[in-house]
């Protein structure tokens, strides 16, 4: 039998390890510093066709855009959307993308875009008013897509989503079917969560059936109260949603992800009140009055 | 005749650096006589595996030992895959945790915990510890002869295969619901009936590769993952000269991207990558193409 082409192994060699006495011990391991000149210098680099992909994040905005929402209110959110997303690019940490996908629903339930998008690429399509609320669909499509068969696919995706709805009104299909579907969804036990109530008519209760928790539920009733409300919660949960926390705590006991999850639903909720507490009313216009 | 090549190379996450923890993960790669093997393996990061490097090197050794073992009568093997290739790859996996529980065993022996390793737990934390855990590490492993191809893997990781016709593919089938899921490890108690396998029998490979779950994850979608392999798969023409550019984007990859070790083992047929070399370049060019359109329809809109 030949052995003209028996190649010894390259064995990856540690810091710690002896040399073993049957492989060639050939050094594989890159532990020393590497300049980042060596490393960024990559013009001769066939590889850099594919990019390299930070630890992403992506955030679910679920909309209401029900015939309720027309006038000043859907006419606000979309100004403040527009506004919001140069705002969240800033946001998190250096070294994290974050991607939005936003749902809207009515008497139907649609995506702005097919797939989450990066943030970076991310433009926002005003959205228009009509028809009636159907949250329990939007909730089972969200559970349909929070998947990593769908929208969570990305290899890079490394932490809980973000997910922040919207509405001004009762449902008006079973939301509670569509609830219970989607607190199956481990991604959705496991994500951030807050919502935002619009107006009067928002019932503050099925909100925070949804989030979990009262503290990371919020109300605006006028057309300025909805803009600070919507960048409050968008950029605290964003920076939280996107912050690595440390593997164990004081007690050096190491923290599972429904430790990791609590933590940071509960800062949310901490960091939403404080901020909310700090705002004013102004000379703002409350939605429900008419003019 | 065919003649088989490869290359490994692990790089230590950026993330281990800032905390003074060693590379946890392992590879290799072995040409045989008309077989080669690429393996990784990654040690377990939590506190429970602290000598999970040392548990990753046992588990590319313990498979590289099997394989070689299998290969002795490599004629009798070949002929008995196409019929047995279940019982044989099953075989296969019961070597390599046999052989990688002793190599931990022996180490154990030899080198028995010491009080500062144990000063990280309470006595009771210590204690409900199996011994073999300390040395937890996930296995990837393919195997390639003359016109076949199979595989085996517990824990996560990832395979990437070019067989004839040059389009990259993911040939392990993951089941969600049997045991060999993502945090399957080798020091499992019943390691041997956790792994995923696959054989692929009547195709010749250009190119198989193993990485640790570290590379996989640098990426924005499975198309970018599949898209890398086919331009090294290019490139391997000139391995001597871009072995030096892969450590280097491994390295970036890791620094940029996961901070998490990454390694990378390949596997190639020389010959046959020589034939289709022209085939794998227009699979480098459609994919580019392929990317492009599916970026410009990521970004239209639909409300």
């Amino acid at each position: 039998m030949s052995n003209e082409h028996v190649t010894e192994p390259e064995v990856n060699e540690t810091q710690n390890v002896s040399p073993l006495d049957d492989f060639d011990t050939a050094e594989t391991v890159s532990t020393a510093p590497v300049s980042d000149d060596s490393i960024l210098d990559f013009d001769d680099d066939p590889l850099s066709a594919t990019s390299v992909s930070k630890k992403s994040l992506v955030i679910f905005f679920l909309i209401d855009t029900s015939g309720s929402m027309k006038g000043k209110k859907m006419g606000e959110l979309n100004t403040v959307m527009e506004e919001l997303i140069p705002e969240i690019r800033r946001v998190g940490e250096a070294d994290t993308e974050v991607k939005v996908a936003v749902l809207t629903f009515s008497t139907e339930v649609r995506w702005m875009y097919s797939t989450p998008i990066p943030i970076e690429d991310f433009e926002w399509a005003r959205l228009r008013a009509s028809g009636v609320t159907s949250m329990g669909a939007a909730f089972k499509e969200l559970n349909h897509r929070m998947s990593r068969n769908s929208f969570l696919s990305s290899p890079s995706l490394s932490f809980a989503p973000v997910i922040f709805l919207m509405t001004d009104g009762y449902p008006s299909d079973d939301y509670k079917e569509g609830l219970r579907e989607l607190q199956t969804n481990s991604w959705y036990k496991f994500g951030l969560k807050a919502a935002l109530g619009i107006g009067q008519e928002a019932n503050d209760n099925i909100l925070a059936e949804f989030t979990g928790s009262k503290d990371t539920v919020v109300h605006a009733y006028s057309g300025g109260q909805l803009a600070q409300m919507i960048k409050i919660i968008a950029v605290a949960s964003s920076q939280i949603g996107s912050k690595s926390m440390t593997l164990s705590d004081d007690t050096n006991h190491e923290l599972g992800e429904e430790d990791v999850f609590a933590a940071k639903q509960k800062l949310l909720g901490q960091q939403i009140q404080e901020l909310v507490s700090t705002q004013t009313d102004g000379d703002d216009v409350p939605f429900d009055t008419g003019w | 005749m065919i003649m088989f090549n490869g290359f490994s190379h692990s790089v230590m996450g950026a993330s281990h650096e800032k905390t003074n923890l060693v590379c946890q993960d392992s590879s290799a790669f072995k040409v045989g006589d008309h077989y080669a093997v690429a393996v990784v393996a990654d040690g377990h990061g939590s506190k429970k595996h602290f000598r999970s490097h040392l548990g990753s090197k046992f588990a590319v050794e313990a498979t590289i030992e099997a394989i070689d073992r299998f290969y002795e009568d490599r004629e009798a093997l070949e002929a008995n895959l196409p019929t047995n290739h279940k019982l044989i790859i099953k075989n296969i996996e019961k070597q390599i945790i046999s052989n990688w529980n002793m190599k931990v065993e022996k180490h154990l022996a030899e080198n028995p915990v010491t009080d500062e390793e144990k000063s990280k737990f309470t006595p009771e934390e210590f204690e409900a510890i199996p011994p073999e855990s300390y040395y937890g590490s996930t296995l990837v492993a393919g195997i390639t002869g003359d016109n076949y191809t199979f595989g085996v893997q517990i824990g996560d990781g990832s395979f990437v295969a070019i067989f004839e016709d040059g389009r990259a593919v993911m040939p392990m089938e993951y089941n969600e619901s049997a045991p060999a899921n993502v945090t399957a490890s080798v020091c499992n108690s019943n390691a041997a009936s956790m792994f995923s396998s696959f054989y692929a029998p009547n195709r010749k490979l250009i190119a198989m590769y193993g990485s640790t779950d570290g590379l996989y994850a640098s990426f924005g979608s499975e198309h970018d993952f599949l898209d890398y392999h086919t331009i090294i798969t290019s490139q391997l023409v000139n391995l001597d000269t871009f072995k030096e550019i892969i450590k280097n984007n491994l390295t970036k990859r890791s620094r940029f991207g996961t901070e998490d070790d990454i390694s990378l083992s390949c596997i190639y047929n020389e010959n046959l990558l020589k034939d289709r070399i022209d085939l794998i370049n227009k699979r480098v060019a459609e994919n580019k193409k392929a990317a492009a359109d599916r970026k410009a329809a990521m970004l239209e809109k639909k409300v």
